[in-house]
């Protein structure tokens, strides 16, 4: 019985009932990591062991008459950019390579409170700057659906990851589209919480106004049980909302009737692919089958999306990557002469290209002189495409749209041209910027057989709404799909 | 004006808030414990560590901002100033750029005599950094202990109103006595809880105001005089060699007395501010910021007037007591007993008080001396149970120990003798004795008398009612 | 509009090498003139009193960590202290 295939709903009904233990899931998913990992590339760090002896505590407890929670047991893959006490956290950067936080990320605390089983540490663009996963200092992830290609970025290793079922689920961060758009590229299901929702206290940060970790999975329920765990107010996180969550998974099939969906033009003009387009209406309109009302809107700011993201998010890169001086931690060069030579050579030796063509653009952006020209301008566009958003959400209940224009690229396509990497995020930036949840389910493959992703965008904290659309949608085509590796 | 220029000088003082915690994470706020030994991976700034703003921090810096008559902005935000020092772990401080918690406020000082109205453009929140140890022995090494990185600070920048380092001094003071009073800063000197940034300009009289330049590293009020004093010459010197001022800031080295450049307008730092997206905005109710004015005591400035107004003191002695919080609260609870004259306290803590206090180096809780003990002591000085040399020896023993001045009275012997009887007795014993003197008194020689009293109050051993002894004495002579 | 990629450099406390300053500086131009495009918005950025931040209570926490684990990823520690190449100030 091929364990690592099953959902983490499945497994966790399984594990209820006596048919099958945490040991022997954990053990299979390493037996197909064993196998799988190779071509993939999907890890940073493993951890069998630990894995192993978390699993033996849970079916001990499950023995024992203890009651557990849903996701209990479950072997769990996190990105490396989400503080594990005791387990190195590289951000897939030469910078961090040997650093061991002394604390958990608050996500971890939930996820070993709920006695998930941690697999190890998965692959990510380096500071989770990248769309391919190729900026990683380590090695490029591949694409479960076609290991010549990129599985998408930052997130990359947690899509790969669950794709290739080298993990049940996993959790990624998205910033401008980080887990959807990788999600999208591998056929996964991401989600992308409401800013605010999930506590950033230990995700080591890229840009604090737009990160956000999320669940990835292979069914919406997955990820529905996931988000559940995770989401919650922190007083670690000043910026988490003081609010409280109700189960997630409860009432994924209450159907899209009477829906109203959003099809906002600006998302469906030049740069989508054609199979991408018809693989979202196609979608759609089996949405409309089942009771929902479609209609198209416009949000006109969304081509100024792209810039305001690129400035705000390397603004704040800019200071929050100033830490990485190897004084308290992480890379120091070998020789210099002096603190100055000292900070530059370890941060320049330390950091790849493109983390630093971001601090340069945004420590340009915040100098003296073009700050109200660049990142004023930038946070007055955020304004304007967040009141764009609420105003659309007057009209509608949840906005459809594509997930990335394109179906995955070839590994080293974009490498030498940024602006046609960044492109990608074109979809998925504007959903950071208003700080507004979405996922990215797949809906079919093109021509070449590679995954096609729908995102769905709603208000903020209506991911119950978008769970349930995704839900119906995949009740509806299948979802998930198990690629040949 | 000095040497015909005018001096203008304007002071960014910070100010170490004395919470429990440090202001963005719950580390221990306290000062001289083991190096790195207050930190955790929120102060030192380790990926992912986020920022939560200590309620403490805000509240003081409101209590500071009506003390000093500032309009409060309930709603206001923190930036991030960015720039690279091994004390800086995050490499940049969480401060408050264009919206302070408080503003547009003044301060009147008193120079000479004369009061003074010094204008406070704002008062900000931010942490302070940590500290780097120097030393020949760390070969070409600094050593950076972190403790102090997130001890929460206020900065109080003034307008440019003061006209001379006595004005700057007199300022210094007066914020540190507020502070005091609002228990809201140790004013620990040695150990760094204030210290402040000097500009100084000169210029002309009638001419727009001079190129400033910038001192830092200013870590004590004598010191500020002496780097403003310095600067002020410096200065002038130039300008009378036909130089002209640069914008720079310099670095006070108070062991060499000098200042000396650190950078000039054209190397000066690009902080690259910005608003800190880890927090949200500070929104303070309004009847909060009533709530914490309404706590506010009565301030030294004020108390200083009243003690003028309502109890005659002199205004120096007004001064020095309302400027120590300790003084100020002892002679405000003696007044308030109702009972005896200002100036029956302040003989007592004016004079003997403030020697014994400097003598041994004590503050006046470590003494045992209140409110309660005071005023017995000046109840029997007064009503002439004791005489003033009696009440001395009583004093010195109540600043150390608990007992009650009555019965000291008894233990001392120091009970004056006032039954006119007894001291009748004496008298007429001492001029039996001193015939001659009798004669020399009649004879015009008027300090006789003087010797005769002396005496009596010798043969009394000090306990007669000197007064009354006088008056006895003089009876006798006048009519023999 | 030109971009002093050296300045920049120097307050990011990067170092570019001679021979990718080229690149640098074009890849941010083209970055800039991305933005340059955008509209100008003639207001200002207001702060959001309806989303106001929950303080924390002054109370502190002691050992919560010990000094050796804190310095465990330090490059360089002695005397219980962080080391630096001497600083002049």
């Amino acid at each position: 019985m091929e364990l690592y295939r099953k959902s983490a709903y499945e497994l966790s009904q399984m594990m209820k009932n006596g048919e099958v233990s945490s040991v022997e899931i954990t053990k299979s998913v390493f037996d197909r990591i064993k196998a799988v990992e190779p071509k993939i590339d999907a890890y940073v760090t493993l951890d069998e062991e630990n894995a192993l002896k978390a699993a033996q505590e849970i079916d001990n407890k499950r023995s024992a008459g203890e009651e557990l929670p849903e996701l209990a047991g479950i072997p769990i893959g996190i990105k490396d950019n989400i503080s594990t006490k005791g387990l190195r956290t590289t951000c897939s950067s030469k910078m961090l390579e040997n650093y061991v936080p002394p604390f958990n990320a608050t996500v971890m605390n939930k996820v070993y409170e709920n006695g998930m089983v941690v697999t190890g540490k998965l692959n990510m663009d380096e500071f989770a700057m990248g769309s391919s996963t190729e900026n990683s200092y380590f090695k490029p992830t591949r694409n479960p659906n076609d290991t010549d290609r990129i599985p998408g970025g930052s997130s990359g290793g947690s899509a790969a990851a669950v794709a290739a079922c080298e993990a049940i689920v996993s959790l990624g961060s998205d910033t401008g589209g980080s887990i959807r758009q990788p999600a999208s590229y591998c056929g996964v299901v991401g989600l992308k919480p409401t800013y605010g929702s999930v506590s950033r206290f230990g995700l080591v940060a890229f840009a604090s106004s737009l990160d956000q970790i999320g669940p990835l999975g292979r069914t919406v329920r997955d990820v529905a049980m996931l988000q559940s765990v995770i989401n919650g107010h922190d007083r670690m996180d000043a910026t988490s909302a003081y609010r409280t969550y109700s189960d997630l998974s409860a009432g994924l099939e209450s159907g899209v009737s009477g829906l109203k969906i959003g099809l906002p033009k600006e998302y469906f003009g030049k740069g989508i692919d054609d199979e991408v387009k018809s693989g979202i209406l196609n979608a759609v309109k089996a949405l409309e089958a089942k009771g929902a009302v479609v209609k198209e809107i416009s949000l006109p700011s969304t081509d100024y999306a792209l810039s305001s993201y690129y400035i705000i998010s390397s603004a704040e890169a800019s200071s929050n990557l100033a830490r990485y001086d190897g004084v308290r931690y992480g890379f120091r060069a070998e020789d210099y002469d002096g603190l100055i030579d000292m900070y530059e050579k370890t941060r320049s030796e330390g950091f790849g290209d493109e983390v630093k063509r971001r601090i340069m653009l945004g420590t340009f952006v915040l100098s003296s002189g073009f700050y109200d020209a660049y990142y004023k301008k930038a946070k007055l566009l955020q304004r304007r495409i967040s009141a764009e958003f609420s105003q659309a959400f007057s009209d509608v209940d949840v906005i459809a749209t594509p997930t990335v224009p394109t179906t995955a690229f070839r590994i080293g396509e974009n490498t030498d041209d940024p602006l046609k990497m960044y492109a990608t995020d074109i979809c998925t930036v504007t959903v950071n910027i208003a700080g507004l949840p979405a996922i990215s389910v797949p809906c079919g493959k093109d021509s070449k057989n590679l995954p096609i992703g729908l995102q769905l965008i709603g208000e903020k904290f209506t991911e119950q709404k978008l769970l349930n659309t995704a839900y119906t949608y995949e009740q509806l085509v299948g979802g998930f799909s198990m690629p040949e590796i | 004006m000095v040497r015909g220029y005018e001096v203008v000088i304007g002071l960014e003082t910070h100010a170490e808030l004395n919470t429990d915690s440090k202001i963005y994470c719950d580390c221990k706020n306290q000062f001289g414990l083991e190096v790195n030994s207050q930190v955790c991976p929120i102060c030192m700034g380790m990926p992912g560590t986020l920022p939560t703003l200590n309620e403490k921090v805000v509240d003081y810096a409101i209590k500071m901002g009506h003390a000093l008559n500032c309009h409060i902005n309930r709603v206001c935000k923190q930036d991030r100033k960015n720039y690279f020092y091994p004390d800086l772990p995050k490499a940049y401080q969480i401060s408050q750029a264009e919206v302070p918690l408080c503003q547009n406020g003044y301060v009147d000082i008193l120079v000479d005599g004369e009061e003074r109205r010094i204008g406070i453009t704002r008062i900000h929140i931010e942490e302070d950094a940590g500290k780097l140890l120097h030393s020949d022995k760390f070969h070409g090494c600094s050593l950076v202990d972190l403790n102090r990185c997130g001890v929460p600070l206020i900065e109080i920048v003034s307008e440019p109103d003061m006209r001379s380092s006595a004005e700057a001094k007199a300022y210094l003071e007066t914020l540190k006595s507020i502070l005091q009073y609002l228990d809201i800063c140790d004013c620990k000197m040695e150990q760094g809880s204030i210290r402040c940034d000097v500009n100084v300009s000169v210029h002309k009289p009638g001419e727009p105001f001079g190129t400033r330049s910038e001192m830092k590293n200013v870590n004590s009020f004598s010191a500020a005089v002496r780097g403003i004093d310095f600067e002020i010459n410096r200065q002038i010197d130039i300008l009378e060699n036909g130089g002209t001022i640069e914008q720079e800031t310099r670095r006070w080295d108070d062991a060499k007395g000098e200042s000396v450049s650190m950078r000039s307008k054209e190397d000066s730092q690009d902080y690259r501010y910005f608003p800190e997206p880890d927090l949200l905005t500070i929104v303070v109710e309004q009847e909060r910021v009533d709530k914490l004015k309404e706590d506010i005591p009565e301030l030294p400035n004020a108390k200083l007037l009243r003690y003028v107004k309502e109890f005659g003191l002199a205004q120096k002695d007004a001064a020095f007591i309302a400027e120590s919080v300790e003084l100020a609260t002892l002679f405000d609870s003696c007044m308030a007993k109702g009972r005896f004259p200002a100036k029956s306290y302040t003989t007592w803590i004016l004079g003997d008080f403030i020697k014994y206090l400097n003598d041994n180096s004590k503050t006046v809780s470590d003494t045992k001396l209140n409110a309660d003990n005071l005023t017995e002591l000046v109840e029997l000085i007064e009503n002439k149970t004791i005489s003033n040399a009696g009440g001395k020896k009583i004093f010195a023993v109540i600043l150390e120990q608990e007992k009650s001045v009555k019965e000291l009275v008894d233990e001392l012997g120091l009970a004056q003798v006032s039954d006119a009887s007894a001291l009748e007795a004496i008298a007429d014993k001492v001029l039996a004795e001193n015939e001659k003197s009798i004669h020399d008194y009649k004879n015009g020689k008027t300090n006789a008398l003087g010797y005769l009293v002396g005496q009596c109050m010798k043969a009394s051993r000090g306990k007669a009612n000197p007064g009354m002894m006088k008056e006895i004495v003089l009876n006798k002579l006048n009519n023999m | 509009m030109n971009i002093d990629i050296k300045h920049i450099a120097k307050l990011a406390r990067l170092h570019i090498e001679d021979d990718q300053l080229e690149k640098f500086e074009s890849e941010m131009q083209n970055i800039v003139n991305m933005v340059e495009n955008l509209p100008d918005i003639k207001d200002e950025l207001t702060l959001d009193e309806k989303n106001p931040m929950i303080l924390r209570k002054d109370k502190a926490v002691t050992d919560k960590y010990t000094r050796q684990e804190l310095m465990a990823n330090a490059p360089q520690v002695k005397a219980g202290c962080l080391v630096v190449p001497k600083t002049v100030e």
